[in-house]
């Protein structure tokens, strides 16, 4: 080959369709280096505010990618409005942690610069994960992803759940990325890409290696994603890690982990689909039955969200067996207004730790509307919207799935998800009951809250009713986002 | 169906009203809550006034009033709101007994903490019933059908009776768990609308232009069947209802029985009825067989109650029977009786109830043996009870009359096996009410607690002229409420026999 040819070959990235990553990268990048240089009572104002100012930048300029589509870095990178709508979402998310996390980490007596950076490079990974269809690049950015999650959880130095949380999420996290990346290499075997798009049109050759390189890709994912039966992980970790930390890894981290997947969907063709659609179907009708029912036998609160969070994962799982466009819109808009209710419903337990009495018991909950009347009807909203009562986005979520699966007539399915929400009824209803008509068992107050983790507080609650009696402002995007991805 | 548009947004104002006030309510202080809520259901009420006078009762089947608000365009999701003379007679329903709710709540010495909540709940629960039976577009109905659970559920579980959780959970979990059946059958009917047209559609009219095969249109009426069956309720889905409306407080059980019940009729009839005409027409027998044991059942069950308030619930529960056994007759003569009974049952059970509330507030029991001649002394409440249960049972003159009256007439026609059946359910109910006016009026007791009691006064009194005026109204002059829906059943009739 000669240098002419060489050179030619060398693109120009579209630095315009990468434009918030590379925010989000310079931040992670300002927020490490002043961390190591500045002193200590300084960093408890800059890096916060740092990091704020970067993700703000970065959401701006998620509104600038929006003009521009197509492929960068050699058809590494994606940008198209799937990736658009989830960075959206995850950067206004990534705010919203960032107003929970100082005042928690205070009132656990400790101060962590290195938090900062690392959400920032975490978040940089999901956002990455969003938009690609490469499998170096996905296996690379599901790892920048994961490790960033292991140390979070194991923020808490002192606390032994969160060791054991983290640990346990080493463990089976490192075990689901080795699965994905020899699902990968099985899937470079068969067709000699590692583009996805190529993998799954591509014709002739074995198919056996493509069965088994998705099947091994996709178990991976289901790991990251809680899917029984690999879900094991996933209350210890919720539960061991910080709560503004679970509310990021179930909401942020649950939607970036998922969009893989759902860049697969679209691709699965004909001759595949029903046994996609069994598959899927099973693992969704496992894993929402087996969440729900743990679910209602929990006495800590976070670990109760997090088996409803693994619920929310079969409920997610059941549209993307449906391998038609109504079943990803379905997936889609679920995803996005799950990251808003898991992290708002985290957050309020997020805030009521810091009330030096609180254990994260259930039965705490009794009369908590008597001493914390806003804060105990934030949680209400969040109970409704995740059983999924209008005019909530839960409500608005399953009727999609409920669309989706009745359009493939999978009948049984529907049944085992109105099986699996009546038993979510149990711990939902439970918990308001005990907020608003039990006595107070013991006085909870929080100290100092800050305005910006109020305003989180009511924006994102705010958010779980406006998504769904407006579904207008999600929908222009998600769309166009799912047709294009059909159109393919 | 006819759509007849409207300059002003009736509709959507009585929905604003109710929810207006209960915003007021919350950030008034608490002394003011009573009043706020009172001047916001009335002024619903003279709204609904106005609204059935100016409505066109040339066209009844028409759906008058119709406003549109688009909330998602690709699956073509509207608040479409509006009113056909169905939904006018159950949206005057609505608008008295809200108001009656309220006006009794004024006084109500079981409410007397947590005031501004209690009122909210009830002013919200005005304003959802309104969304649902002014709406015409399945998914937005299920969201008010669906909304209606959370004041209620607060109604129970705060201001309720000794077992007021368990019975709180219990109503929650029938009603959310058996409804998400419905809202599987709204997505499917949404998605053959898409496989029979290329589009996405909630819109009832859209819908009532489905086709189905078979097999899934009985299916689909099935789905939403569960989900009114639970609601309304039939024999064997009705042991939520006896807790619920026994562990209510009076206002509380005033607006289930009242209106909540008739939420699962009406949508049956609109629904059930309106989308799935073939499947009705198959599956009719089943439907009359269970209307009739609803019936008898309920019956005997009432008989047996030690607590009145049980007592008035399993009453409910047989009156219903008569609104479903009427309604799958499927003639003009039954439609005509279920709808009257609807609006009938909603006054005389409201009325019912109010008496259990007023006895309890002298005597503190709800148990049938000691409110042995409870009513001596006390001559204005007397005259009250006794016209409610007359009106209740039957007897001419009365509301429930012409509904019992009609469906034997409707069952005749079918059969007199029937009729007869039908004819048995009302001895039994007729049966119960006496032994409830002989356990009140007859028995003796010792009388040195009663001849302190006071008669019934104030707004107590109010609340109870407004059901008794309605009571008579039907009873004399039907043909008033017939005029109404006659239109509305005729076209779900012609609909369902496939006349044109």
């Amino acid at each position: 080959m000669d240098i002419g040819q060489l050179v030619g070959a060398v693109q120009i990235p579209r630095l315009e369709l990468f434009l918030p990553e590379l925010t989000v990268l310079i931040t992670a990048f300002l927020l490490f280096t002043l961390e190591l240089v500045l002193s200590s009572p300084l960093k408890r104002v800059v890096l916060p505010s740092l990091s704020a100012i970067g993700y703000i930048l970065a959401l701006m300029s998620v509104g600038v990618t929006i003009q521009f589509h197509g492929d960068t870095f050699y058809g590494t990178f994606t940008n198209d409005y799937l990736g658009v709508l989830v960075k959206v979402f995850e950067l206004v998310i990534a705010l919203t942690v960032l107003a929970f996390s100082q005042r928690y980490f205070q009132s656990k007596g400790s101060f962590y610069g290195e938090f900062y950076y690392i959400l920032a490079f975490t978040l940089l990974g999901t956002m990455i994960l969003a938009s690609s269809y490469n499998l170096i690049i996905i296996y690379v950015s599901l790892e920048l992803v994961s490790i960033g999650f292991y140390i979070l959880t194991a923020l808490l130095r002192g606390s032994f759940i969160s060791k054991e949380g983290a640990f346990k999420y080493l463990i089976l996290g490192g075990l689901s990325i080795a699965l994905a990346s020899y699902g990968a290499v099985f899937m470079y075997i068969y067709s000699g890409s590692i583009d996805l798009r190529e993998i799954l049109t591509y014709s002739g050759g074995d198919y056996h290696y493509l069965i088994l390189g998705l099947v091994l890709f996709l178990i991976g994912f289901a790991i990251k994603i809680g899917a029984v039966p690999f879900h094991f992980w996933l209350p210890d970790a919720y539960q061991g890690a910080p709560t503004p930390v679970t509310a990021f890894m179930a909401s942020v981290g649950k939607l970036a982990f998922f969009i893989p997947v759902v860049r697969i969907m679209p691709l699965i063709e004909d001759k595949f689909a029903l046994a996609w659609m069994l598959t899927v179907g099973v693992i969704a009708a496992v894993t929402m039955l087996y969440g729900n029912f743990v679910a209602l036998v929990q006495r800590d609160i976070k670990r109760l969200l997090a088996y409803s969070s693994i619920a929310h994962s079969g409920y997610i799982l059941a549209g993307v067996a449906v391998t038609k466009v109504i079943g990803l819109k379905a997936v889609i808009y679920f995803l996005v207004v799950y990251a808003v209710m898991s992290a708002g419903s985290f957050f309020v337990v997020a805030m009521l730790e810091r009330d030096e009495n609180w254990n994260n018991e259930i039965r705490e909950f009794s009369g908590l509307r008597f001493s914390m009347p806003y804060l105990a009807f934030a949680f209400l909203v969040y109970m409704f919207a995740l059983l999924g009562v209008p005019p909530t986005v839960g409500f608005v979520g399953k009727t999609l799935v409920f669309m989706a699966l009745s359009f493939d007539k999978l009948w049984w399915l529907a049944f085992v998800m109105i099986l699996s929400t009546a038993v979510s009824t149990g711990y939902y209803v439970r918990l308001v009951v005990l907020m608003y008509m039990k006595d107070k068992e013991k006085e909870v107050s929080v100290p100092e809250k800050s305005y910006a983790e109020l305003a989180s507080l009511l924006f994102l609650t705010l958010m779980t009713v406006v998504l769904a009696v407006a579904p207008g402002i999600v929908w222009q995007l998600l769309s166009p986002a799912a047709e294009i991805l059909f159109a393919r | 169906m006819d759509i007849v548009r409207t300059d002003f947004p009736f509709i959507s104002l009585s929905l604003a009203l109710p929810a207006i006030s209960a915003l007021l309510v919350v950030f008034l202080q608490e002394r003011f809550a009573r009043a706020v809520s009172v001047v916001g259901a009335g002024a619903t009420f003279l709204l609904s006034l106005l609204v059935v006078y100016l409505f066109d009762y040339s066209r009844t089947s028409a759906v008058q009033f119709y406003e549109e608000y688009t909330i998602l365009d690709e699956l073509n999701i509207k608040l479409s709101l509006g009113l056909d003379g169905l939904s006018l007679l159950m949206y005057l329903l609505t608008a008295l007994v809200s108001l009656v709710a309220i006006v009794w709540s004024v006084k109500d010495r079981q409410v007397s903490f947590r005031l501004k909540e209690y009122f909210v709940a009830f002013l919200l629960t005005e304003s959802f019933l309104i969304g649902v039976f002014a709406s015409y577009d399945v998914l937005v109905f299920y969201v008010f059908y669906e909304l209606t659970l959370i004041p209620m559920l607060f109604a129970i579980g705060v201001w309720g009776y000794k077992l007021r959780l368990y019975s709180a959970y219990k109503f929650f979990i029938y009603i959310f768990v058996s409804s998400l059946f419905l809202l599987l059958g709204i997505a499917s009917v949404a998605v053959v609308h898409y496989k029979n047209t290329g589009s996405f559609s909630f819109s009832y009219f859209d819908l009532l232009k489905n086709s189905y095969t078979p097999g899934l249109e009985i299916f689909l009426f099935l789905l939403f069947f569960i989900a009114f069956a639970v609601k309304t309720p039939l024999v064997p889905f009705h042991t939520w209802l006896p807790d619920a409306h026994g562990e209510a407080p009076t206002a509380g059980s005033v607006v289930l029985a009242a209106m909540l019940l008739k939420m699962g009729t009406y949508a049956l009839l609109r629904f059930n009825l309106g989308l799935f005409p073939d499947a009705t027409v198959k599956l009719m027998p089943f439907m009359v067989a269970i209307g009739i044991i609803t019936i008898i059942y309920a019956s005997w069950m009432t008989i047996v109650q030690n607590n009145i308030k049980r007592f008035v619930a399993y009453s409910s529960v047989s009156h219903m029977g008569f609104v479903v056994t009427a309604m799958f007759l499927l003639t003009q003569e039954g439609l005509r009786a279920s709808v009257i009974e609807m609006f009938a049952h909603g006054m005389t059970s409201a009325s019912l109830f109010m008496i259990a509330g007023f006895i309890y507030n002298r005597l503190h029991t709800f148990n049938m043996s000691s409110l042995r001649g409870s009513v001596k002394f006390m001559p204005m409440f007397a005259v009250i009870v006794a016209m409610t249960s007359f009106a209740s049972m039957g007897l001419p003159g009365g509301s429930s009359f012409w509904g019992k009256f009609l469906t034997i007439l409707a069952a005749k026609e079918y059969s007199y096996a029937l009729a007869l059946l039908v004819l048995v359910g009302a001895f039994f109910s007729a049966a119960y009410i006496l032994f409830m006016l002989k356990t009140l009026f007859l028995d003796v007791r010792e009388e040195s607690i009663l001849i302190h009691f006071t008669d019934i006064r104030g707004f107590k009194l109010v609340s109870f002229i407004m059901l008794m005026v309605p009571i008579f109204l039907i009873g004399f002059f039907p043909h008033l409420f017939f005029n109404m829906f006659e239109g509305s059943i005729g076209f779900i009739l012609k609909n369902l026999l496939g006349l044109e």
